[in-house]
């Protein structure tokens, strides 16, 4: 990869239905990968402690949500702000047949990490040709 | 300057509320702080408060390992860098990728009255926080009446 300057998207709020609570919820950043046997999703939720994450896998629909503390911003006065500050959520449509059971969540350094092992049918299977 | 006095113990939702409608009126009107060659859209985003001790700088810096981050203070300079590193799982192909990974730089010019030289920085769940002290001559002091 050729070096280049990082750069930061403005945090986008989450649309469609309102969350009962006040305040707005933003659309973490994420990657998701495939392997063989997993999906691996990735999810940037500064601020966002292994005890407020929320990873729910439901008909299909695999919905995050973090939820951040507001006990350091306690009489501060902003003086100079890039981004603002509010829970995450996030769903996606997982089209993969997940073994739920088995799917571990990680939490690191204000990362979300899951793995979606996928179930035993839903693995390629290589059909052997049999030979007349 | 408004003051966020909320306590999130009593209420946390309508604290949130408040947090967000204060930096979003300050996202609307940025003040006059120098923050040096590097401003707004770079990685990683800052906001910076102030208390009666100094600042406190806020960068969301979220996958990046605290032993990975450098800070050096020159002057009245900060220079915040270090290297943000995303997971690839062998042998797998990616169907998103919205996280970006590399080399980072940013520097923020500080106000007379602050000592950079004495910042003194935490990291907690993505997020570095940064505290600059005032000058000592700086520091309200209060002033005692003497009877005559």
């Amino acid at each position: 990869m050729t070096p280049q300057e990082l750069s930061v998207r403005n945090k986008q709020e989450v649309g469609g239905e309102e969350p009962t609570r006040a305040g707005r919820t933003y659309l973490p950043d994420v990657d998701i990968a495939e392997t063989t046997d997993s999906l691996w999703l990735w999810a940037d939720m500064p601020g966002v402690d292994e005890q407020s994450i929320e990873v729910n896998l439901a008909d299909g629909v695999l919905s995050i949500a973090g939820r951040v503390s507001l006990q350091e911003y306690e009489n501060l006065s902003p003086v100079y702000t890039e981004y603002n500050i509010g829970n995450y959520a996030r769903r996606f449509s997982v089209s993969n047949d997940i073994d739920v059971d088995k799917i571990k969540a990680r939490m690191a350094n204000g990362v979300l990490e899951l793995e979606l092992p996928k179930a035993a049918t839903a693995k390629p299977r290589r059909i052997e040709v049999a030979v007349s | 300057m408004a003051l966020l006095r909320f306590s999130s113990a009593v209420d946390p939702v309508s604290g949130l509320l408040a947090l967000q409608r204060e930096l979003e009126r300050r996202l609307e009107s940025p003040l006059g702080l120098d923050l040096g060659v590097s401003g707004r859209g770079v990685f990683p985003a800052v906001n910076i408060f102030s208390d009666n001790t100094g600042y406190v700088a806020r960068l969301e810096v979220p996958g990046v390992a605290p032993d990975h981050i450098r800070i050096e203070s020159q002057g009245r300079t900060l220079t915040i860098s270090g290297t943000r590193e995303v997971p690839t799982p062998a042998g797998g192909g990616f169907h998103r990728r919205e996280r970006g990974s590399g080399e980072f730089s940013r520097s923020l010019q500080l106000p007379e009255d602050l000592e950079p030289g004495r910042a003194e920085a935490s990291y907690k769940h993505g997020i570095l926080t940064i505290r600059i002290p005032k000058r000592e001559e700086a520091k309200p002091r209060q002033i005692t009446v003497q009877a005559a």
